[in-house]
């Protein structure tokens, strides 16, 4: 009784101390754990998989075989819109999903812009950008800005609505400059591409802690059939539902769990470079199991931190959820005694 | 005169942006729009003038009166200057001054303001979250569901369960969660019309300070 009566009064630097331990433990020694995918993330990534010429080609001849004919007949005519709306203190939630998506689309050969509003976010996409390309670059792939993807970096957030309707007609009279300031119809991603407006820039994806997404479903998508995806914090998360419902939000990456869902589809489908298949999901080869076993080297660290980071939030969980039940354990053992006082 | 204006300004703006959603016509839809694009375009480096200018002035105003904890405008007078002076100079792409300011100090310390509420939530949940009446201790069941139905080790744990705790979690989210997300957004939406209105027709004026 006095054990429960002390842990009721328990100083909160102990519970400080605890939920450090709980964190860093896990982060310090992986653990393997099974990432479940649910289905606002599998929209987003197969929504993005459908623009890769690979499945375009597959899709045309049904045959089976893709030549690099095929796929260079596809290849840059579709792109996706990447808005980052969040700066450094949301980054450890947000940042793994955005690599992950920004993986997806150079491993498919999926060509995408990336912009901004917010000063503080424009080192955000050079990060993610440097990450994604020089990992990439390792297995002797080449990247080219420009090419592969335009970076259009800070745009002030007085143009933000004529950026957004802009788009709906030309990117390039939209946006005007890439980040280095070169004009984007010099650029070869647009010049030497049908890429235009939101007819094959048919997905924005907004990551922000907020519901700045709202902002695409209003304007972009009734006015121009634009599809909007969101990645958020977990906290916003529950917000979006009703717009997934109606459809009006194609897809959603919530929290480190969605970013560690994404990751888990990359890696088994996109880095093997096969088109996505619900069978295979549910049933993985041994060369996707090799990919999403995160105590192993078969992916850097940099494209599993979000799995990395679950294991940290699973214990953190557990730890809070037995807080709670002592915590009630010994609010109902106290109330007890005090009825039998009475 | 000094309400007067503003007003006006406000309720013909207004106006001409409900007229510019509503009416498709091309003089509308292009020239109007695009004359506006220029407008805000040519508005925009005015508007971060004035707030460089603002954030100066304020924080020279704390040296030099000794305000307190006036020393710490010296360091946010400091950062202004230093990323300025860095992003100007070197530019803000990858291995640059600017990026290496991102990566180590800005990285860090904002998510360490961010990584706190972890901290606090935990102390939150131990300290008060009680199972005190019945609402409580719906939403206290919701919230234990739904924590292990985010976590992979929860998933492990629940398993051997008789029911699957995704599904549960996934359909609190999908049902109780969206009908009641739904009618606030409702509440929400209406509340900003007629507030919008208000404004238009120049029934709200508070904004525009003063005291009526």
């Amino acid at each position: 009784m006095n054990f429960i009566k002390n842990l009721q009064g328990l100083d909160r630097r102990y519970v400080f101390i605890f939920i450090a331990v709980a964190i860093i433990i896990p982060l310090a020694f992986p653990f393997k754990s099974v990432t479940y995918t649910t289905s606002p993330v599998e929209s987003l990534y197969q929504l993005i998989d459908s623009y890769s010429p690979y499945v375009r080609a597959d899709d045309l001849n049904n045959d089976g075989i893709i030549s690099e004919e095929e796929v260079e007949a596809f290849k840059l005519d579709r792109a996706i819109f990447m808005d980052f709306y969040h700066d450094a203190a949301t980054m450890p939630e947000l940042f793994p999903m955005e690599v992950a998506v920004m993986r997806h689309c150079i491993y498919r050969k999926v060509p995408f812009f990336t912009f901004t509003i917010l000063p503080t976010a424009v080192p955000l996409i050079e990060e993610a950008l440097s990450v994604v390309t020089e990992e990439i670059e390792k297995t002797g792939r080449v990247i080219e800005r420009g090419k592969d993807y335009i970076n259009i970096g800070y745009k002030p957030a007085a143009l933000y609505l004529p950026i957004l309707l802009g788009m709906g007609d030309d990117i390039a009279a939209a946006v005007e400059t890439d980040s280095d300031g070169n004009r984007i119809e010099n650029l070869p991603m647009y010049r030497d591409t049908a890429i235009r407006n939101y007819t094959q820039m048919n997905l924005v994806y907004e990551t922000s802690g907020n519901d700045q997404g709202l902002s695409w479903m209003i304007y972009a998508r009734p006015r121009f059939g634009v599809n909007v995806a969101v990645g958020l914090t977990a906290v916003m998360a529950a917000d979006q539902y009703p717009y997934i419902q109606s459809g009006q939000c194609v897809g959603m990456t919530a929290g480190l769990k969605g970013a560690a869902e994404y990751e888990k589809l990359v890696d088994m489908f996109a880095m093997n470079n096969i088109n996505y298949s619900k069978g295979q999901l549910d049933d993985p080869t041994e060369e996707m199991l090799a990919n999403l076993d995160i105590t192993a080297d078969t992916v850097p660290t940099e494209f599993k931190m979000a799995r990395l980071g679950m294991n940290a939030q699973s214990v953190a969980h557990i730890l809070i959820i037995v807080f709670i039940i002592l915590g009630n354990i010994g609010y109902f053992l106290e109330k007890r005694k005090q009825n039998k006082n009475l | 005169m000094k309400k007067n204006i503003p007003l006006a300004i406000v309720m013909t703006l207004g106006f001409i942006f409900v007229g510019w959603t509503v009416i498709p016509a091309k003089w509308m839809q292009d020239d109007f729009y695009t004359a506006f694009q220029e407008f805000v375009k040519t508005m925009s480096p005015f508007a971060v003038f004035l707030g460089v200018y603002s954030l100066i002035n304020v924080h020279y105003n704390k040296i030099r009166m000794k305000a307190p904890k006036w020393g710490y405008s010296y360091v946010t007078l400091a950062g202004l200057f230093v990323t300025s002076l860095v992003g100007f100079i070197w530019g803000t792409q990858s291995g640059t001054p600017s990026q290496w300011i991102f990566r180590n100090l800005m990285m860090p310390m904002s998510s360490t303001m961010f990584s706190l509420l972890a901290f606090y939530m935990a102390t939150a949940a131990y300290k008060s979250f009680r199972a005190r009446s019945v609402e409580a201790t719906v939403l206290l069941l919701a919230a234990i569901v739904v924590m292990l139905g985010q976590v992979p080790l929860g998933m492990t744990i629940s398993r051997s369960w008789p029911i699957n705790i995704l599904d549960i979690s996934q359909w609190i989210m999908d049902v109780p969660n969206l009908a009641s997300k739904r009618g606030i957004l409702l509440g929400v939406g209406l509340g900003s019309v007629a507030t919008s209105l208000k404004i238009l027709l120049g029934i709200e004026r508070t904004y525009l300070g003063g005291g009526d």
